[in-house]
């Protein structure tokens, strides 16, 4: 048993479980009053979330703080949630061991890569105020709820359990409950407003889980609520195996120990992702081993040499053994859409966008980064904006001017995009809030509190990229904005004031009312464009309508440009003006020269988004006068979509040829890389293969035990 | 001299204005007013008159803006509204008409201070009063006190015959809106010159202390700036009864401009300076000087105060040399004082120290 969860629990057998907790409070998350309580909150919340999550259940989580000794600061905490419950049975070992989760090896995306999970909460409460965990639980097929006290043995490291029983569980309304875990803890903790609140990490686990309903009662019996905004819940992530670039030697030599391959060829192409029939061989050559070598054969310097070809400092024919990227179907981002809806219905905004990067790869390990900026309301002008920083979907509250996610929003120069920022340099004034998203197999923190992201030259790369992009998108709002404005007023003019003043002095000198035509050329002297983006109850469909006015005196032609949310699955309907797709998520209408007083319409409607999806169409232009109501089209901006499109193209097809765990097909599957003779196990077997997760459940509100 | 207009005359001048905009809509182009720039940059010396008046500059209000669109909607509702008035024989005060304006739809005003421009507008263009449109000011005239006699037609029509020593309270005769020919007559006097005074303290001072009658002048209370009524007034009485005109204020640079609007003319109303100003009033105090001889309790100058004396440098209305003097003076001494910082030495030294010496001075005591 080499696991370093194994080690760690079995190390610490002999250990008084307080001096455990004392040497390792930072790295658990129990190093003051206040975050402890933030801590407890969060492993029981992330339970609920990722049970829910594995049992397709939109999940709806109910949280209770209360103050049961001011002085003492002693807090009783309740969570409930409705995921798949928990059988009797293994209630007690889902608290009773010090247990990691099979996740903690998993290559792939997860919430809870940190901390010991809700065992650590017990385990606190049992230290600091003596007392056990009240679990409540049902699962749909049994008629009543399994309920349980569960304490630790400190002097034994295990589960002590008492009044176990079972009994009705009755919603508020009255009606039974279907299913669902509940945990009463009491624990040494103090409550906080602020930044750094049980407050804020619900809030922010709310946007980034636009699927859940988080329903938080605070000591002051005050309720906040955030709702459900999406019925849609996060895509199931799946396994990979590890990518040779990722790969340290301890891990290398373990997975070699516990090998039950035939020989090193079936071993690399089982074991790992990326790696071809054709990688395998140059990586045999570079590592100066032979491809039919049985595992039990390697030794130390053989296996020192087959790292080496993995990280590149061993060649082939002068080149490092050729490798695939790692597949990127292991990530889950949140996507464009939904953090728009969980950023808008937590803060009050004019203006929300959103981007999600093409996944990336660093050292082996697939990322990605997702940016939201959120803009004006009521949010205050002149301090700086809130930076909301997230690692595969959990809330990172400490820290964060050490944090990379940090850095990359300094190192942009806010200034041109219309926030505030001293000298062009560190966190940017303005009302507004900027949001980071890391996903990635393996986040790197700078430390074992897991609170700040550690320094990565792509990471950050992508991440300034992506806050460009973004910045852009608020500098052209602002100017739209600005530019909508002055159009309002010009129309109020000519639609209002101008026939007002020709009916009121012909009037006064009993003349005839003059005709106004000419007056409004000149006074608008433009060509404006307007947009409608709404939806159709009736449809189903996002409505869109775009006009041109030509109110110069001159004909003028264009071509006229629209963003639209392709990305996100929508299809355009009924689009009878035609044109022509010009990059992923733009559409572009040639169109003939409009006279002088000439206006042109264009209409479309989009299908497979809900309501709220999209709501703001971008109209860009490409012609010689200026738009008012338009944006020119930035060729640049164009370039980066492009970039992008053909970077998602390239891994959809790549991902698909060699990586097995791919469920669906490429469209186009492109049969240079030769398929691999034998189809592998299923990955999430493969890495670990010696490392079980130990018998039993895993987290507290897990599913099928 | 301006003069008074009848109300077809009247009426005949705004429908120029009219048809300014009429006309340039019918020519397919954005409708204008054309009026002159309002600022000390666009005012002149005018020999003949001997006050201020604009220059040749013009400014033309277009609508291509909503901004001007609405001043020029606004100025056609006013034009109806006036003419609404001479037919019907009423006037109203600017602040009636800003009411009304309520009804006017989109051509209402933001702010009474709208209203106000626009009605100086419309006398600039037309070259008519405001006493021809109707309207009145908010704003009462000065309180005047001495041995003159005038007559003013009442509300019933009837003349009255008002002696400002002996037939008035202590509060003296309150100058009415409209001091011309049909509502104020100027009749007989025995004095000798008139004191225009800005604070109602030092105007009470004198009275209380008899100066009127020991030195045989007229007291007249500006009221800080003075309305339009009461330097009409002040000009009356200095042109038809051939009398001096000494204007007595703090020292500071908000009295300069109060002077120079009685003496040469207001930015503001530059196209009427001719009725209004008069150019023969000379300044007695509070000087720069008095602040140093008399070593007056003074105040630091404020940053705006700093600011207006330096306008007040580039003012035309200011560029003879004894204004710069007075000007540059100040500024050197950081300081400025009250006409009422003349009680350190007692509550008679104004009026048997200061004001004799100063009179003395002008020959007038």
């Amino acid at each position: 048993m080499s696991g370093i969860a194994q080690k760690l629990a079995s190390n610490q057998k002999q250990v008084a479980i307080s001096e455990f907790f004392e040497k390792n409070k930072h790295f658990l998350g129990f190093d003051s009053l206040a975050r402890s309580l933030i801590t407890a909150v969060k492993e029981a919340v992330d339970n609920a979330l990722d049970a829910c999550e594995e049992a397709r259940i939109l999940p709806t989580i109910r949280i209770q703080i209360t103050k049961l000794d001011p002085k003492k600061d002693i807090i009783k905490l309740i969570v409930e949630d409705n995921g798949p419950g928990i059988p009797q049975k293994s209630i007690e070992k889902v608290f009773g061991q010090l247990l990691f989760g099979s996740r903690f090896h998993a290559i792939r995306q997860s919430r809870g890569q940190q901390g010991i999970g809700i065992t650590g909460v017990v385990m606190y409460c049992q230290l600091t105020t003596g007392r056990t965990t009240h679990v409540r639980s049902k699962i749909a097929t049994e008629p009543t709820a399994a309920i349980v006290d569960i304490g630790l043995d400190t002097r034994k490291n295990k589960a002590t359990k008492a009044n176990a029983g079972r009994e009705m569980w009755y919603n508020e309304d009255g009606s039974s409950k279907e299913h669902g875990t509940e945990i009463t803890a009491q624990m040494k903790a103090k409550y906080q407003k602020g930044r750094q609140s049980v407050w804020q990490y619900l809030r922010m686990t709310s946007i980034v889980n636009p699927h859940a309903e988080i329903i938080f009662i605070d000591p002051d019996g005050e309720k906040h609520h955030w709702t459900r905004v999406t019925e849609r819940l996060p895509t199931k992530v799946e396994s990979i195996k590890p990518h040779p670039h990722g790969i340290e030697l301890g891990q290398l030599q373990r997975m070699v120990a516990e090998s039950n391959d035939l020989n090193l060829n079936h071993f690399l192409l089982n074991n790992f992702s990326g790696v071809t029939n054709r990688a395998r061989k140059e990586l045999c050559q570079a590592a100066e081993l032979e491809g039919t070598r049985k595992m039990k054969t390697l030794k130390g310097d053989d296996i020192r040499n087959l790292l080496e070809a993995f990280q590149g400092e061993r060649l082939f024919n002068g080149q490092p053994a050729k490798l695939l990227k790692p597949p990127t179907n292991c990530l889950s981002p949140i996507e464009e859409i939904l953090i728009k809806k969980g950023l808008s219905k937590t803060i009050d905004s004019r203006f929300v966008t959103t981007l999600t990067r093409v996944p990336n790869v660093t050292q082996g390990n697939p990322f990605q980064v997702e940016v939201g900026l959120i803009f004006g309301g009521s949010m205050a002008g002149d301090k700086p904006v809130e930076i909301l920083r997230f690692a595969n979907r959990v809330p990172l509250m400490y820290q964060q001017g050490g944090c990379l996610l940090t850095k990359a929003i300094e190192s942009v120069d806010w200034r041109q995009y219309g926030l505030d920022q001293a000298g062009g340099k560190g966190v940017p004034k303005g009302p507004a809030a900027i949001l980071v998203h890391l996903a990635s197999t393996n986040v790197q923190f700078t430390s074992e509190a897991k609170e700040a992201l550690a320094d990565n030259g792509e990471v950050m790369e992508e991440a300034r990229k992506a806050m460009l992009e973004m910045g852009r998108g608020l500098r052209k709002h602002l100017e739209k904005k600005k530019k909508m404005a002055k159009t309002k007023e010009k129309f109020e003019l000519i639609n209002d004031i101008l026939p007002a003043i020709a009916e009121k002095s012909a009037q006064l000198l009993n003349r005839p009312v003059p005709e106004l035509s000419g007056s409004i050329t000149k006074i608008m002297s433009a060509v404006i464009s307007e947009s409608t983006t709404v939806w159709n109850k009736e449809t189903k469909q996002t409505d869109v309508d775009i006009v041109l006015f030509n109110y110069t005196t001159r004909p003028r032609a264009y071509t006229i440009l629209a963003t639209w949310p392709e990305k996100a699955g929508a299809k355009m309907e009924n689009n009878d003006t035609g044109g022509r797709k010009e990059a992923l998520g733009v559409w572009a209408w040639k169109l003939e020269a409009l006279q002088p007083g000439e206006r042109k319409n264009i209409t479309y409607s989009l299908s497979g988004l809900e309501r709220g999806d999209w709501t703001d169409t971008e109209i860009l232009f490409r012609g010689a006068q200026d738009v008012i109501g338009a944006t020119k089209m930035d060729e640049k901006f164009l370039q980066e979509i492009r970039r992008q499109e053909q970077l998602l193209l390239e891994d959809e097809s790549g991902g698909a040829q060699s990586e097995p765990t791919t469920k669906e097909s490429s469209p186009e599957p492109t049969p240079k890389v030769a398929p691999i003779a034998e189809t592998p196990p299923v990955a999430a077997e493969i890495v670990e293969p010696a490392v079980a997760p130990p018998e039993g459940q895993r987290t507290l509100f897990g599913g099928d035990v | 001299m301006s003069r008074m207009h009848t109300p077809e005359e009247t009426k005949a001048a705004m429908h120029e204005v009219v048809a300014e905009m009429y006309d340039r809509i019918v020519k397919g182009e954005p409708p204008t007013m054309t009026l002159p720039v309002r600022t000390k940059n666009n005012i002149g010396f005018d020999k003949k008159l001997g006050v201020y008046k604009y220059g040749k500059k013009q400014s033309i209000r277009d609508a291509t803006s909503l901004g001007s669109a609405k001043q020029l909607l606004r100025a056609l509702h006013v034009v109806e509204f006036i003419e609404e008035m001479l037919d019907a024989g009423k006037s109203s005060t600017l602040r009636e008409m800003y009411y009304i304006s309520e009804s006017w739809g989109m051509g209402k005003f933001g702010s009474q201070n709208d209203s106000n421009n626009l009605a100086e507008d419309l006398e600039i263009v037309t070259k008519c009063l405001r006493e021809d449109f109707k309207l009145r000011p908010e704003e009462d005239g000065a309180r005047m006190i001495g041995n003159l006699t005038l007559r003013e037609r009442n509300r019933r029509g009837e003349w009255m015959r008002i002696n400002a020593r002996d037939d008035v309270g202590d509060s003296g005769y309150g100058v009415p809106y409209n001091v011309e020919l049909e509502k104020i007559e100027l009749l007989e006097h025995d004095i000798d010159f008139i004191m225009a005074i800005e604070t109602g303290g030092m105007f009470d001072r004198l009275i209380e202390n008899g100066f009127d009658e020991d030195y045989r002048c007229g007291l007249l209370h500006l009221k800080g700036q003075p309305a339009r009524s009461t330097r009409r007034i002040m000009k009356r009485m200095s042109e038809e009864w051939d009398l001096p005109v000494v204007v007595f204020l703090d020292g500071d640079p908000w009295s300069f401009r109060i002077f120079a609007s009685i003496a040469y003319g207001a930015i503001k109303t530059a196209h009427i300076s001719e009725y209004l100003a008069t150019p023969s009033a000379t300044y007695l105090g509070i000087t720069a000087d008095d602040i140093v001889a008399y070593d007056l309790p003074s105040d630091d100058l404020s940053k705006k105060d700093i600011e207006a004396l330096n306008a007040e440098l580039s003012d035309p209305r200011f560029a003879d040399s004894w204004w710069q003097d007075q000007i540059n003076m100040m500024l050197e001494l950081g300081k400025k004082a009250e006409q009422q910082s003349l009680a350190k030495y007692g509550l008679d030294f104004v009026t048997e120290t200061y004001l004799p010496e100063k009179l003395a001075e002008l020959g007038l005591a």
